[in-house]
């Protein structure tokens, strides 16, 4: 009986509400499972990426040559397994164009046969990559101006150029090493005279293992740090070799799926009401039952029993439209976030969200299920009027919580969930001290004063907004809530764009390694070149040692789940670091906390001061007043923390995390960078030509290329964000009508009954515009504004950025929201308007 | 001889099309005199609530007239007729019917502040006061029982002093005792201002109660 009532009768006698709420659900739900099915093929690509990054399965590698016992001790291992190995040795050594007779720093990849296991090499023109030849970098090609015929000197020996590499996977996006990278055969450097003993590089032994799970090649891992004492030699799985590029899509994948979040919440929140007006309706029937011995918790179950059916239909429905769909996107995708992307769907992936999104779904009804349970159902039937037992404030703590936890799991981020979570709090509780002062600040006003105020369709607006309790909050705290995502996601969005604009100030050329007596003539010859050297900055390398004369320990790593905080942490917390000293701010460091240098530098009395960057300072457990060592090349050096400043990592220029006042520390062993600011391509590589030939020992490095790679992807993320915010605006506004409907269609007779009294249908009308006007206007206003607020405090955390006003991006949508407003009031009043008053009398 | 309130000549009124058009009523002819109580009786589905949206101008009929005062409704635009009604009529429903977010005081206020009568509060306190409702003047509906939510409706009705009242079984939603007390009420009130009255009702009783009754059967007068 309790089935056939549910799941038959039901749906048979309201068709039109189980299609309202489906779709309503779908578009809501549709945001979170696309982003899912993308982040789960990204996911897997970056997990290809990782693998492409590092070549191979497992490395094994040190700054030196690994020892006899080490490589038996590998070997004891690995013959265990199927495998096939290669070694890689990376050293930097001065190579010369003998055509051009111009020398410079290079990076040498030299490798072995079979390199690389995963991903690939291309060369330019057709030609095919091999470990038996010697293949240069693009970046250096053009340097030099390099032919296919040309040969260089590398150590003893000449070798002819067989190829130019035009992309190779093992950079990934990085687009830049400290130096151009060339290639040649593994036999051919060490016959070359360039790795001796006591020779710096990297000594690499890579592994590929065949039908191995990853736990197992984890476990391997293990046994290599068991078996080898030396903790210079360094085990690398393709998960460890982070890279910046998945970083970044991972970063923006959470951020889409948090914008899509709010379209959720604004489709539950037409949840909550339709089911809400749909209760109402069939209160009768549910207390008839009752009445017939159904018990109130065979009610609940059947009724949570009929909402998960329909949400089960629902994703049913979802994946059957959303696969077919993905698929034809992949393309564009993988075009907008710059990595391929299958066009495959793992289906399994995209069910991940479903069951949070079922538990968010059912905990937005757990108050109007409370609300029926708590309904004395027997009275209901006698009463003249049905109403429903009242939800109460805690019947959504388990809807607040859910969406909490959602939020942080979304983001990968307990920061960046609680900031997201923390704001939806904030709008919520203004919206309803808002509300309820406005209604306290109104009933002053009316008083005891009669309906015209001036005009009685304004004396009727102005009464109904003053005495329609929960409701009206209701109604308020949804449209303001939707407001105000939406005006986030527009501000957010110029954000995005300000921030990663390819900025024509921006740097287009880092300078490395410039020695001291370098620095005058390069200035010069900068200078002759018209393309004049700006930041130019000391550079020490150093090591933390104490931290107030203890020794600093870094933390142990985690291998289990990281979010993207503890991510962070394991990056930041080697006490290997570069350091400059200066004493003054750049215009991309704030203080945040303690003084300035004073001018002068360090008194002889006192240790020098030191600023360090704040989330450095957070990482490191490290706060103004510790006193700091740092070794330097073999030299002890001590400095006392004075501030705590904030960096915009993002404005390219030379930024450190510590810098410390001028001081003794001026003569520490250092060299310098500078940067070029933009400038044409033609001028930039001859400037590199120029002081490449004068001083072969310094590095360069294209950034202009990495800001216009960064750009690009942060361009099509931002279009990928904006395209979801329209959709959450779409799916506010249908929400937006379900509201002024629902509250028209609850209020039919109180307008039928007015035109009884002899209201006119124009004067009704004026009367619903002052009456919804009063209430969009105000809740969409303080939208626009909370969102605008939030967008500044985020702006202000997270990108660094000075409070602005943006009046286009306010406004705009306010004569939008307006217009849109405007216009759903006249078209859900329109049945109100043409309401018949005959439907009053008591044979209608 | 005084001319009558209300001449109604071969009234008819169908609702639906084809095969499903069902005819509610069937030519009627009426004459309802000043400061008269007419009661009219008939079962479920006879035609009364019909003859009453149509005397009270909510709805229009498919041929036939309607003189209220001399005024052909009938024929009527809507605005004329809102106007009209709103000026001449007084309706009190079954289910009450009052706005749901104004107070007791303000649904009585409503009327008379329409057609912008001086002295409106006054005349608003007075009429409440007089349905003996003056203490709860400042409560929504909500805040009202059965009984007192009608006898604002009463209030409400009468306020503008209209030339008819109509009133749809006014007690029909009321205990037998609280529906007793609200209509001696509403007679005395239409006695006191000389309103005259149609009320439509099943009670043979409370019809009694009246100057005259007219009977419909399937939708003519018997």
């Amino acid at each position: 009986m309790t089935f056939k009532f549910f799941f038959i009768k039901e749906m048979k006698k309201y068709p039109l509400f189980f299609l309202i709420l489906s779709f309503t659900l779908l578009l809501g739900t549709m945001g979170l499972v696309g982003i899912s099915i993308v982040s789960s093929q990204v996911q897997t690509k970056l997990k290809n990426n990782a693998q492409e990054l590092l070549t191979s399965d497992i490395a094994v590698s040190a700054r030196r040559e690994l020892s006899a016992e080490e490589i038996t001790s590998l070997n004891s291992i690995f013959q265990k397994y199927p495998q096939e190995s290669y070694k890689i040795v990376d050293i930097y050594s001065m190579v010369t164009h003998l055509r051009a007779k111009a020398s410079r720093l290079v990076e040498i990849r030299s490798t072995e046969n079979k390199f690389p296991f995963y991903g690939g090499i291309r060369a330019k023109d057709g030609v095919v990559f091999d470990n038996r030849g010697l293949f240069i970098s693009k970046d250096l090609a053009d340097l030099w101006q390099v032919k296919l015929s040309d040969d260089l000197q590398i150590g003893s020996h000449v070798m002819r150029v067989a190829g130019i590499v035009e992309e190779d996977s093992s950079m990934g996006l990085r687009g830049f090493s400290l130096a151009p990278r060339i290639y040649m055969p593994l036999e051919k450097l060490m016959t070359s005279g360039l790795v001796k003993a006591g020779s710096t590089g990297s000594f690499a032994h890579h592994f590929k293992l065949k039908d191995l799970s990853p736990q197992k090649i984890a476990d391997i891992k293990k046994d290599i740090y068991a078996g080898i004492a030396d903790p210079a030699v360094k085990i690398t799985l393709p998960e460890d070799s982070s890279e910046q590029t998945g970083r970044v899509i991972n970063t923006i994948t959470n951020f889409m799926a948090l914008s899509a979040l709010i379209g959720l919440i604004l489709s539950l929140v037409g949840v909550f009401y339709l089911y809400q007006s749909h209760l109402l309706a069939r209160l009768k029937d549910l207390c008839l039952l009752n009445l017939h011995g159904l018990h109130k918790s065979q009610i609940l179950l059947g009724m949570i029993a009929q909402f998960t059916f329909v949400f089960v239909v629902v994703m049913a429905l979802e994946l059957i439209l959303i696969i077919p769909l993905y698929k034809t996107l992949a393309p564009t995708l993988s075009n907008n976030l710059g990595i391929e992307l299958s066009g495959e769907v793992n289906v399994l992936a995209a069910l991940t969200e479903i069951p949070f999104l079922y538990g968010l779904s059912l905990f937005i009804l757990v108050p109007l299920l409370f609300g029926l349970m708590r309904t004395s159902m027997g009275l209901q039937l006698k009463a003249s009027k049905l109403s429903m037992g009242r939800f109460r404030f805690w019947d959504f703590i388990p809807f607040i919580l859910s969406l909490w936890l959602f939020s942080c799991y979304l983001s990968h981020s307990l920061g960046i969930g609680n900031l997201f979570f923390g704001s939806l709090l904030i709008v919520f509780f203004i919206s309803t001290l808002m509300v309820r002062g406005g209604q306290f600040v109104l009933r002053k006003i009316i008083g005891n004063r009669g309906l015209l105020l001036p005009s009685i369709e304004n004396g009727i607006a102005l009464r109904s907004l003053t005495r329609s309790g929960h409701k009206l909050t209701l109604s308020f705290l949804s449209l303001a809530m939707g407001a105000t995502l939406i005006s986030l996601i527009l501000q957010l969005d110029k954000m995005i764009i300000k921030e990663f604009a390819l900025d024509p100030k921006k740097p287009s050329l880092f300078i490395f390694d410039i020695q001291e007596e370098q620095m005058e003539p390069l200035a010069k010859l900068a200078e002759d070149n018209a393309t004049p050297l700006a930041y130019i900055t000391p550079m020490i390398r150093a090591r933390l040692e104490k931290v107030n004369d203890k020794k600093f320990v870094k933390k142990k790593r985690s291998f289990d789940f990281r979010s993207r905080e503890e991510d962070e942490d394991a990056r930041f917390r080697n006490n290997s670091l570069n350091l400059t000293y200066r004493g003054y701010m750049t215009d991309s460091e704030k203080i945040i906390k303690g003084d300035p240098f004073p001018s002068g530098g360090a008194a002889d009395t006192r240790l020098p001061y030191i600023s360090i960057e704040k989330r450095w300072s957070e990482r490191m457990d490290i706060s103004i007043g510790d006193k700091l060592t740092f070794d330097i090349q073999g030299v002890e050096f001590e400095g006392q923390v004075h501030n705590i400043k904030e960096v915009k990592w993002t404005t390219f220029y030379p930024n450190f995390f510590v810098t410390i006042e001028p001081s003794l520390i001026d003569a520490a062993p250092k060299t310098f960078l500078a940067v070029l600011p933009s400038s044409k391509k033609e001028n930039k590589l001859s400037l590199q030509r120029n002081a490449v030939e004068k001083f072969p020992n310094i590095s360069f490095i294209d950034v202009g290329e990495l800001v216009g790679k960064l750009s690009g992807l942060f361009e099509k993320s931002r279009q990928a964000i904006e395209v979801i915010s329209w959709l959450s605006l779409a799916v506010g506004l249908v929400i937006l009508y379900g509201l002024s409907h629902d509250q028209v269609y609850r209020r039919y007779y109180d307008l039928a009954l007015m035109k009884s009294l002899g209201f006119s249908a124009g004067r009704l009308r004026l009367n619903l515009l002052y009456e919804f006007g009063a209430l969009f206007l105000s809740a969409m206003g303080l939208g626009l504004f909370l969102g605008w607020g939030i967008a500044q405090l985020i702006g202000k955390e997270v990108f660094k950025l000075s409070p602005s006003v943006d009046w286009e991006r306010i406004l705009y949508p306010a004569l939008l929201l307006t217009i849109l407003c405007l216009a759903t009031i006249l078209i859900s009043s329109w049945r109100a308007v043409r309401a018949k008053p005959r439907e009053l009398l008591s044979d209608s | 001889m005084m001319k009558p309130t209300v001449v109604v000549s071969n009234l008819r009124k169908s609702y639906g099309q084809g095969e499903s058009k069902v005819e509610v009523l069937k030519g009627i002819n009426l004459n309802i005199e000043k400061g008269e109580r007419l009661a009219l009786i008939g079962k479920s589905g006879s035609g009364k609530s019909t003859l009453l949206s149509l005397l009270a101008g909510l709805d229009s009929p498919d041929s036939g007239d309607i003189l209220v005062q001399d005024q052909n409704i009938s024929t009527m635009s809507e605005r004329d007729l809102t106007n009209f009604r709103a000026q001449h009529m007084g309706i009190v429903f079954q289910q009450f019917h009052l706005v749901s977010t104004l107070t007791a005081l303000e649904n009585v206020l409503l009327p008379l502040e329409l057609l912008k009568r001086p002295n409106a509060m006054t005349t608003a306190k007075n009429l409440l006061e007089s349905v003996g409702l003056g203490h709860r003047s400042h409560h929504v509906p909500a805040q009202l029982s059965g009984g007192e939510s009608q006898r604002v409706a009463i209030a409400r009705a009468i306020a503008i002093n209209p030339a008819i009242l109509f009133a749809d079984e006014p007690s029909g939603n009321l205990d037998e005792e609280t529906g007793d007390k609200v209509m001696d009420l509403l007679f005395k009130m239409v006695q006191d201002t000389g309103t005259t009255l149609v009320l439509v009702t099943h009670d043979p009783d409370l019809a009694k109660k009246c100057s005259r009754v007219v009977h419909l059967e399937h939708g003519s007068l018997l």
